[in-house]
């Protein structure tokens, strides 16, 4: 029993701070007893704690969540580059019943959490996107994989580095992603090819646009079609970010400066 | 058996005949204070029904109560049972002739309801007052200015002066001073709210034009006041064009003041 003491203690030694993601109130107590810095990572400060990192999403992915957290906290400066941080998170159970120790920095920065906080529309416009993406992803057309490309923020360059597909069913109307008609509404008209362009405020401004980047120079992983190549180049002429849903492997991506930075399944979702 | 009957048959006879208006008025009690537990059973269940507790939950008021051991429902209920059975008292003692008609019950069948009105509107005005302030208070919270904390108090107070005001009139109080008070407060709110509001308001006025007429979308590059660019966001209050890196939020009241340029190309 004291080899296991041992082996789970060697986990705890030299560590520089305690990431918490979504702690309950006595466990955030117990931990801040550790005299050690403690960040909270969760979608909403239950706990009132000083450090925290707002997580947009609950990602599914428990590596992806850690990840937000750690460029969260080194974003933020509540973690130094280099320093060893310990991460309990929940993996099966309601409560937390995961550690997980990772030097930050030890790892390429993917730009997830810029992807949020630093992008031109605000952090819950990308989530609701995310969402409506996840959302067409799981339940698809009529039973049947639907592809679908969202570029959110810096709407009027897009619009001048696209061209309409057809005529466009939002004009002079006023919808916002996150109003709840929106859903069945991109449902239908995923049905069409081409972009779905949302403004900075999350106004959805047009559908059906045919994007003309350039895609000189951006670099996504190999075997992406010319959805994810449009969606990506897009990002790097102008400072949208984009969402890409994936008909063929059903999968959900975010774009940002003509880099991959996120990868979702929907069905974890 | 039959003896018993017999004396219950008396006694009945002699409240019908020489004591009739005794019996009346016992009778009219004892509905009453059915009907009053009756409308004090109902009422409680309607208000719980209507979500009232839910509403009035972290009140100064309902706190006040819930340490008395009661509930802001349970005294409005009982307040109105009460009513009911005050009003078949006084009717009662009317009945039963033990005082003088016109005298004394004039003035209590005048002063109950009001009473009653009034208690109800102080108990509204506490409630609605504290919960005006939570609400504010609320919307307000990721404002962390220190003078924004001023507004919740300045809303509860009105519901309360108000409220007081409405309480004092029923009981025949006079309250013309407090309503001169009360107009100068509010003329100064309008006065002062409209000056102030003057812009945004005129902003409002013809972003609802642009917003439902579009005459630029986004996507769209205009000259707006001598600033040229690409329309990035249109809403009630201002239009954001950019170029270069550069964002002007221009107030919507501008665009008509000075028109729009819409470049073709």
């Amino acid at each position: 029993m004291s080899d296991l003491c041992d082996l789970v203690g060697d986990m705890t030694n030299g560590v520089d701070a305690v990431l918490l993601f979504g702690p309950s109130g006595s466990y955030y107590e117990r931990a801040a007893g550790a005299d050690l810095p403690v960040v909270v990572v969760a979608q909403e400060n239950t706990v009132d704690a000083e450090h925290f990192v707002d997580l947009p999403l609950e990602f599914a992915d428990v590596s992806q969540r850690i990840r937000f957290g750690l460029e969260g906290a080194l974003e933020n400066e509540l973690l130094e580059e280099g320093s060893t941080a310990l991460c309990a998170a929940k993996t099966f159970a309601e409560d937390i019943d995961s550690v997980v120790r990772v030097r930050a920095g030890e790892f390429a920065r993917s730009g997830v959490y810029e992807l949020f906080a630093d992008s031109r529309a605000e952090a819950h416009i990308i989530r609701d996107v995310l969402e409506v993406a996840i959302e067409l992803g799981k339940k698809g057309q009529k039973g049947k994989p639907v592809g679908a490309l969202f570029v959110v923020g810096d709407a009027g360059k897009v619009m001048n580095k696209s061209r309409p597909l057809s005529y466009n069913p939002f004009e002079k109307s006023h919808v916002h992603v996150g109003d709840p008609i929106v859903n069945v509404m991109l449902k239908e008209f995923s049905r069409l090819d081409g972009a779905f362009i949302i403004s900075d405020s999350g106004k959805i401004v047009s559908a059906y646009r045919y994007l003309e980047p350039s895609a000189e120079g951006v670099d996504i992983p190999k075997g992406l079609g010319a959805r994810h190549m449009a969606g990506g180049a897009i990002t790097r002429d102008t400072n949208a970010v984009s969402i890409v849903l994936s008909e063929s492997d059903g999968l959900v991506r975010a774009f940002s400066g003509g880099q991959l930075v996120l990868e979702l399944d929907p069905e974890d979702y | 058996m039959v003896v018993q009957l017999d004396a219950v048959r008396r006694l009945l006879r002699r409240l019908l005949t020489s004591e009739v208006d005794l019996f009346v008025a016992s009778v009219i009690i004892v509905v009453a204070v059915l009907l009053g537990v009756l409308v004090a059973r109902v009422l409680g269940g309607l208000l719980t029904d209507a979500g009232v507790p839910d509403e009035v939950e972290g009140t100064l008021f309902e706190r006040t109560a819930q340490r008395l051991g009661t509930s802001t429902v349970k005294l409005v209920s009982r307040l109105s049972g009460l009513f009911v059975i005050a009003v078949g008292t006084v009717f009662a003692l009317q009945a039963a002739g033990i005082v003088n008609a016109g005298l004394l019950t004039e003035g209590l069948t005048d002063l109950i309801p009001r009473l009653f009105i009034a208690a109800l509107v102080v108990i509204t005005g506490l409630v609605v007052g504290d919960k005006a302030e939570l609400v504010v208070g609320e919307r307000l919270r990721s404002v962390k200015l220190p003078e924004a904390n001023a507004l919740p108090l300045l809303v509860k107070y009105s519901v309360f002066y108000i409220a007081a005001l409405v309480a004092l009139g029923q009981l025949g109080v006079a309250t013309a001073a407090l309503l001169v008070l009360l107009g100068a407060y509010v003329f100064g709110l309008v006065f002062i709210g409209g000056l102030a509001f003057k812009e945004m308001l005129s902003s409002a006025a013809a972003g609802i034009y642009l917003v439902l007429k579009e005459p630029y979308t986004i996507g769209d590059e205009v000259v707006i006041d001598g600033q040229q660019g690409i329309v990035q966001e249109v809403d009630v209050f201002v239009t954001r064009i950019e170029s270069d890196g550069r964002e002007f939020v221009v107030p919507n009241r501008q665009v008509f003041e000075t028109g729009v340029v819409r470049m073709r190309n």
